[in-house]
């Protein structure tokens, strides 16, 4: 079965018919989006923050990681979930999308960059240089804060 | 003069207007008042589990709340300066709103519940943090700001979607 077939089978499915047309079926899966994007970009602040020691400087790295790691994923997860509900029951709409189409592409990187690089930094036992760390912080924020950005755009460039 | 009839007022002054209108400035309000969750109910997010138990277990519920809560206040700060802005750009609409109602009822129980933790636990919290045990209300102080916010992010989605 192709990407294709299953988009139609989905969008012509029962369920999915009562996911559009509840009324308040898409803003509620929303603000569990919205969830999801406040644990993601929340624990993201704390780690870069923690790793550019402008803040939580009294809480090592390691309970931090240990503590917040599992709600980003969880986060994330949660976010995902959300994000395909939202766009299984109108696929053509955001196909369509420019902002759309760009936030898939941030997104894919933000996950990339977050279980590499980042997953490996926040592990590590000795703290990185600044300038490192300076630049991982910078990609890191950039990179969610766009995915966040580009998720908002969707809704003004139609 | 009405409440409504003052946000009629207040949504056509050349301010409101000019925010209303704008292509690019309204969107990015609305884009800083979402991001700004992170910076706000993403970091208080720490203190509340804590309270609760559910993070920093090992660490002592004072720390946690000196290191995540001073850091979250910008965040609100930003929070209520694009929300207010977004409510004079279309004040006479969103003062209708019953989302709008709740979501500022909500607000104000937070504060309430905010307030009640500094008036009846925080002076003694030198003494309960020692014991490693959260009073009660403490707790439920903690799981009330988790569901209160969540609520306000969710009536906030809702509210936009009838706007």
């Amino acid at each position: 079965m192709s990407l294709q077939q299953i988009w139609e089978w989905s969008y012509s499915s029962k369920a999915v018919d009562v996911l559009r047309n509840a009324k308040y079926a898409i803003p509620v899966i929303q603000s569990f989006h919205l969830f999801g994007l406040t644990l993601v970009l929340g624990t993201t602040v704390v780690f870069n923050l923690r790793l550019l020691g402008l803040g939580v400087r009294k809480i090592s790295m390691q309970a931090i990681t240990n503590q917040l790691w599992r709600l980003a994923v969880g986060g994330l997860l949660l976010s995902v979930a959300t994000g395909i509900l939202v766009f299984i029951p109108d696929p053509a709409r955001y196909a369509a999308n420019t902002a759309f189409k760009t936030k898939l592409v941030i997104l894919v990187l933000a996950i990339l960059f977050h279980f590499t690089v980042f997953r490996k930094v926040v592990r590590a036992n000795a703290p990185p240089q600044f300038r490192r760390a300076a630049l991982i912080a910078a990609v890191s924020l950039t990179l969610w804060f766009c995915v966040g950005w580009a998720g908002r755009a969707i809704a003004f460039l139609g | 003069m009405s409440i409504l009839s003052w946000c009629h007022w207040l949504q056509n002054t050349p301010f409101a207007t000019g925010i209303r209108q704008s292509d690019l400035l309204f969107p990015l309000i609305e884009g800083s008042h979402i991001m700004a969750l992170a910076l706000s109910v993403g970091l208080i997010l720490a203190f509340d589990l804590r309270l609760l138990r559910l993070a920093f277990a090992a660490e002592p519920v004072s720390r946690i709340m000196e290191q995540f809560v001073p850091l979250s206040l910008p965040g609100f700060a930003a929070m209520f300066i694009t929300g207010l802005l977004l409510f004079i750009a279309q004040a006479e609409k969103v003062y209708q709103n019953t989302f709008f109602r709740f979501k500022l009822a909500l607000l104000v129980l937070a504060g309430l519940n905010a307030l009640l933790y500094q008036v009846k636990f925080y002076p003694k919290m030198a003494e309960w943090d020692k014991t490693g045990v959260v009073p009660r209300g403490a707790r439920v102080s903690g799981a009330l700001s988790l569901i209160i916010w969540a609520c306000v992010i969710a009536l906030g989605r809702t509210m936009a979607y009838e706007l």
